[in-house]
């Protein structure tokens, strides 16, 4: 017996589908796109004058190096999610980056150029103020962190602690900012609010404190917004309600000196916190004394502090973003200012003097569906004739990076806000201008035989004209060298292809503020739209949406399909503000990113969920139903036409709500006045199980086959009710003996529970897959401490109640439930199942892992009729014996290499051909990629080997004529004899 | 070489080379010249045959109509033809097992096409057996014997499982249920 199963194991491993690529394909059908975040610190590498790397740190936690040439990535270190790996400071030092991690846990240094990782220690506990590099006669050799309490002091070339100080008092003293002037001192700044600065001085050498002196300071309270220290140690604060400079000699400890801003001529913008711009380009030596001071949102002056004095050495308004920059003993500032609506213009001035340099403008055009520019980053550097070139990347507020060249070349532009897609959809691209053509000329009315006749005519030789253009074109390019041949993506020249594989992805993608920001997993505070053409990746349009609510909720919808020509697609995106209830609505071509000139209409009640019903008006827009918090409806679009359907199919329409704060699952029915009645209510208790999840099916999905070959050829007949939930809960209790994880079957218009199965001494997080007539859910077993996977499959039994209509009203019995779990030896990061046109080839699993990979795990593994003890009969219907282990097989990996990084959601979408899946994986990195779950079956092979078949049919068919004129010949010799 | 001169008494030669004269045939009629006496076989010294007389004997051909018997044999053997058949095809049935392939493939196609092509050329068997005097009780008989023989070919058939009469052989066929109800919604958003 144990030979015959082997036997089996083996035939099922021989014959299973693999999804591997061969090498040479890597490439050809998939991409991916790396990204790294939102910037929080950027340097430029500059210790080799030929380096074209720029270094950043994000708010991702991602620490990388890109190539300034082109944009791409040299390398990328990902380190943990949220605050245990949030990078705090980087410091760069020659080739040698310093980082501070996770709240000041970690010290790490890397080398620049390969991205390798010098030296890393753990730093003691306490939390993260400041850190700086420490320099000696022009030899920067330390490192300074500042916690809340102790100052330490690491060496830069291995990370060893020299000293570490107790600071005194830090009971009361907020110590908040670390200085070094490269003379043998640290200094370490803190404050006691609203009292007075304390200022302690160590020896380098030693960490001896060397003075230590408080200045009185009644007006500050935070030093790091708005002090700075500038020229010889001068410590240099800013105060917004006396309108006044503040000036402390941190050598002589003097009082400090108020310099009322009226004095110098400049003026606070009202209700402007003022804040300083500083700038140390070494750290052995003093900060340059001349520094910026914002005044208003647009205003800036520069600033320097001589002998004392301060002087005024020029004032910019309007001026958005300022910037210092250093090459050798050059110190320059640069200035952005808008220049009209979509341009803004880019100057260096001397530090020194203030005054402009020659030929160094640069114009940055904005884009318009961009945000404005954030953050500056400037590089500058000697051209031969000693006078100062700059390039410079520009931080928008929708997350974008552009580097710039003289004269206002952009370089490239990274769209950084791919890292945090939210939703997405897949939408088929249109139909070409002349195909189209074609497509209309069925559409229009009949007009007579004869013009029928001739626009037939007309359009023929138009595609015939296309046909010779496209040939000539072909021939052409053949001729020019293949790097010249460019393959770049616009809209002019998308088209569906053949197969309908290239399609255009929508992406939803959240801009988070860290600003009035809740802890909360939806602050979103504005929103990028993008399309991207998932063949190549290029992204074809982009729309930055501000003043969105920061706290919302969307829901991306295709309401038109590029079907009906000449209407054009719609989307809609559904963006609800989460506090006021109150929700909005954006509808745009998904194909060009236009906003539609269809105004939607003004929901003045808050909404609790919306329903695309399959109903079309007669544009063939589908009908978005809204329900309100009065559960009453509106549809969109709501013309006469869409209302009269409406009401005739009323009595059809279910929809229902699930309230998971109060655990309520609750039905309703449309009622013919667009006035809803409730039907049917489930109440789970919140307070033993929370409802995580409720997944429906996809309404896209189709199933060929109505049931399942038995072993004897009898049929087993699924029960495939379209308005099956699966609910998921968890229980709120998370003690580990007593936690559960609970799924619940039910009818989405009756409300009748079809199924109830409850996981003991299990917890979440539960991810769920729902399609079909199954649902698999993957959840971590407390009690085995492993993930394990659930599969749940219905069946109506042998015979089909009702095989022409499917009515949940109508359904006496209830399906046979079938359920089996499997152990998974690996934790996993999100669940898909792959989706095709007509539902003929068979399911895979698309499980997302936290190392990056995606596997695609045939369904057939999760299979609750594996059998146990092998049969003839299993045996016959292909049934893979039982076994509790999944197992994982590196071929199955789609990505092959290619990790995802923090994968968060796999779309999948059917394309036009039966056998071929397109799956997108979003999290930090972006893939595109198609599967063939069932293999290519409806495609030859790229290797398939056309010049040996057709050479082969060429020499039969020669061989048939020569055999024939000979067998001629024979005849007639024979009929002499 | 000479040939024997045939069966009459002229003998007809055929010379190689040899002689003077060079013919293709010559028809010698003079009983002097034996040349060729020593070639004739079994000839009585001197006797000479007239033409056209041969020694063997030359067997009846001239059918015998009125031997009714063996017509009706002869029919029966035709009609019985199929259903002796049946014993051998049982046998290669039992040999070719239930598997499918090609060979049993093979096999089950020669089976019904044998029957099936009888059938077809039925009127060409009835006039074969229109002398007999059971000609309708022979053509039942043959009738029956290949339905028979297509019967087993169907019967083999359905053994291998060829024959879509199992409801899974209509699955592919069922079209999916129409939705009587819409619906749709989510958590509150």
């Amino acid at each position: 017996m144990a030979k015959l199963i082997l036997q089996w194991l083996k035939f099922v491993v021989l014959c299973g589908t693999v999804g591997a690529v061969f090498e040479d394909q890597v490439g050809k059908f998939d991409w991916r796109q790396q990204y790294v975040g939102k910037v929080r610190f950027a340097h430029f590498d500059t210790h080799v004058q030929s380096s074209k790397k720029v270094v950043v740190a994000t708010e991702k936690n991602v620490f990388a190096a890109l190539n300034t040439r082109t944009g791409e990535l040299f390398w990328r270190h990902v380190d943990k999610t949220g605050s245990e790996g949030n990078i705090d400071a980087l410091l760069l030092q020659g080739a040698d980056a310093v980082l501070v991690v996770g709240n000041g846990r970690l010290l790490r240094s890397w080398e620049v150029n390969i991205g390798g990782l010098n030296w890393e220690i753990l730093l003691d506990s306490g939390s993260f103020q400041s850190a700086c590099l420490v320099g000696q006669q022009d030899n920067v050799k330390y490192v300074a962190v500042l916690k809340k309490t102790v100052i330490s002091l690491h060496y830069l070339s291995n990370g060893h602690q020299k000293w570490i100080e107790n600071l005194p008092d830090s009971e009361t003293v907020d110590y908040q900012a670390v200085y070094s002037g490269g003379n043998g001192e640290v200094y370490v700044l803190g404050v006691v609010p609203h009292s007075h600065i304390a200022v302690v001085v160590y020896s380098v050498d030693d960490g001896e404190i060397l003075k230590q002196f408080s200045v009185e300071a009644a007006w500050l309270s935070n030093i790091q917004t708005s002090c700075a220290v500038v020229g010889k140690g001068m410590l240099t604060c800013v105060d917004s309600t006396t309108l006044s400079l503040y000036m402390l000699d941190l050598h002589t400890q003097l009082q400090m000196t108020q310099l009322p801003l009226q004095t110098l001529g400049l003026e606070v913008d009202p209700g402007f916190h003022p804040t300083l711009v500083s700038t140390q380009p070494n750290a052995a030596r003093q900060p340059l004394s001349e520094f910026f001071l914002q005044l208003g949102p647009e205003h800036y002056v520069l600033l320097q502090l001589n002998n004392g004095q301060i002087v005024t050495l020029r004032d910019f308004k309007p001026a958005m973003l300022v910037s210092f920059a250093t090459t050798g003993e050059k110190t320059v500032a640069a200035v952005m200012s808008p220049k009209n609506k979509t341009a803004c213009g880019l100057n260096l001035f001397s530090a020194d003097t203030g005054r402009r340099l020659l030929d160094t403008t640069l114009i940055f055009n904005m884009d318009p569906y961009g945000g404005k520019p954030e953050t500056l980053y400037v590089q500058a550097f000697l051209k031969k004739d000693d006078s100062v070139g700059y390039r410079a990347i520009v931080q928008t507020e929708d997350h974008t990076l552009t580097f710039l060249q003289q004269p206002g070349r952009v370089m490239w532009t990274r769209e950084e806000a791919l890292s945090d897609v939210v939703t997405m959809e897949m939408v088929d691209l249109p139909l070409t201008g002349t195909q189209a053509e074609l497509e209309g000329e069925f559409g229009k009315k009949a007009d007579g035989l004869m013009s029928m006749v001739l626009k037939r005519l007309s359009s023929q030789f138009i595609l015939l004209q296309a046909w010779v253009s496209h040939l000539w074109k072909l021939f052409y390019d053949a001729r020019k060298p293949r790097s010249q041949v460019k393959n770049d993506v616009t809209i002019e020249n998308l088209s569906r292809d053949e197969f309908n594989l290239q399609k255009m992805m929508v992406m939803v993608t959240a801009i988070r503020k860290p600003v009035n920001c809740r802890l909360h997993s939806f602050c979103f505070s504005s929103f990028k739209l993008f399309g991207i053409d998932s063949k190549t990746g290029t992204i074809v349009w982009k729309h930055y949406l501000d003043n969105i609510p920061s706290n919302a909720a969307f829901k991306l919808m295709v309401q038109r399909t590029t079907a009906h020509f000449p209407h054009p697609p719609q989307c809609t995106l559904l963006i609800k503000d989460k506090d006021t209830g109150l929700a909005t609505l954006h509808v745009f071509n998904p194909i060009f990113g236009k906003k539609s000139h269809i105004t939607p209409p003004a929901l003045p009640q808050p909404i609790l969920q919306s329903l695309l019903l399959p109903l079309m008006d007669q544009d063939y827009a589908k009908v978005l139903l809204l329900v309100d918090d009065q559960y009453k409806v509106s549809a969109f679009p709501s013309t006469k036409n869409v209302l009269q359907q409406l009401q005739e199919m009323a009595s059809s329409i279910f929809f229902y709500l699930v309230d998971s704060s109060q655990g309520r699952l609750s039905g309703y029915r449309l009622r013919t006045d667009l006035s809803t009645e409730l039907i049917w209510e489930v109440v789970i208790p919140p307070e033993i199980q929370r409802i995580v999840s409720v997944k429906g099916k996809r309404p896209n999905e189709h199933v060929h086959s109505q049931g399942r070959v038995m072993g004897d050829r009898s049929v087993l007949y699924k029960y495939l009710n379209p308005n099956l939930l699966a609910i998921v809960t968890e229980s709120t209790d998370s003690h580990q003996e007593r936690s559960f994880v609970g799924i619940l079957l039910i009818d989405g218009v009756t409300g009748r529970i079809i199924h109830e199965a409850v996981q003991r001494k299990t917890k979440g997080p539960v991810h769920v897959v729902h399609s079909e007539n199954w649902v698999v859910y993957e959840y971590w077993s407390t009690k085995s401490r492993r993930n394990e996977f659930s599969v749940i499959e219905l069946y109506e039994g042998m015979e089909l109640y009702n095989s022409t209509v499917f009515s949940s009203l109508d359904r006496p019995h209830a399906p046979q439930v079938l359920q089996q779990s499997y152990i998974f030896p690996s934790a996993i990061s999100t669940l898909e199942a792959t989706l095709t046109e007509k539902g003929i080839t068979s399911r895979h699993l698309l499980i997302g892992l936290p190392s990056g990979g995606i596997l695609s795990l045939p369904k057939m593994f999760l299979d609750p009729r594996r059998p146990e003890i092998v049969t003839e009969q299993s045996r016959e219907e292909n049934l893979i014996p039982y076994a509790p282990e999944l197992p994982i097989r590196t071929e199955w990996y789609i990505n092959y290499n290619q990790t995802i990084s923090r994968v968060r959601g796999i779309y999948t979408a059917p394309s036009g051909l039966e056998s071929t899946c397109l799956v997108v994986a979003y999290g930090l990195d972006i893939y595109q990629t198609r599967v063939y779950p069932s293999k290519q079956f409806d495609v030859l092979k790229d290797d398939y080997d056309y010049m040996l078949i057709s050479s082969v049919l060429f020499a039969l068919f020669f061989a048939t004529m020569i055999s024939k004129r000979l067998a001629e010949v024979k005849l007639l010799n024979r009929a002499w004899r | 070489m000479a040939s024997p001169g045939g069966q009459g008494g002229g003998a007809l030669s055929t010379r190689g080379g040899g002689g003077a004269k060079r013919m293709k045939w010559a028809l010698e009629l003079s009983l002097g010249n034996t040349r060729s006496r020593g070639d004739r076989q079994g000839g009585q010294g001197d006797v000479v045959y007239p033409i056209g007389y041969s020694e063997k004997p030359v067997p009846d051909t001239s059918i015998q109509e009125t031997d009714k018997n063996l017509v009706e044999k002869r029919c029966w053997d035709v009609a019985l033809g199929p259903l002796k058949q049946i014993p051998m095809n049982l046998f290669i049935m039992y040999m070719s097992g239930n598997t499918i392939s090609i060979f049993p493939i093979m096999m089950v196609c020669m089976m019904a096409w044998r029957p099936i092509q009888a059938l077809m050329s039925m009127s060409a068997t009835f006039k074969l057996l229109e002398s007999s005097s059971q000609q309708w009780l022979q053509g039942l008989v043959y009738l029956i014997g290949n339905l028979l023989g297509s019967a087993l070919a169907i019967y083999k058939c359905q053994s291998m499982g060829l024959l879509p009469t199992h409801s899974s052989d209509w699955l592919a066929f069922i079209d999916p249920p129409q939705r009587m109800e819409i619906m749709g919604g989510g958590m509150v958003l």
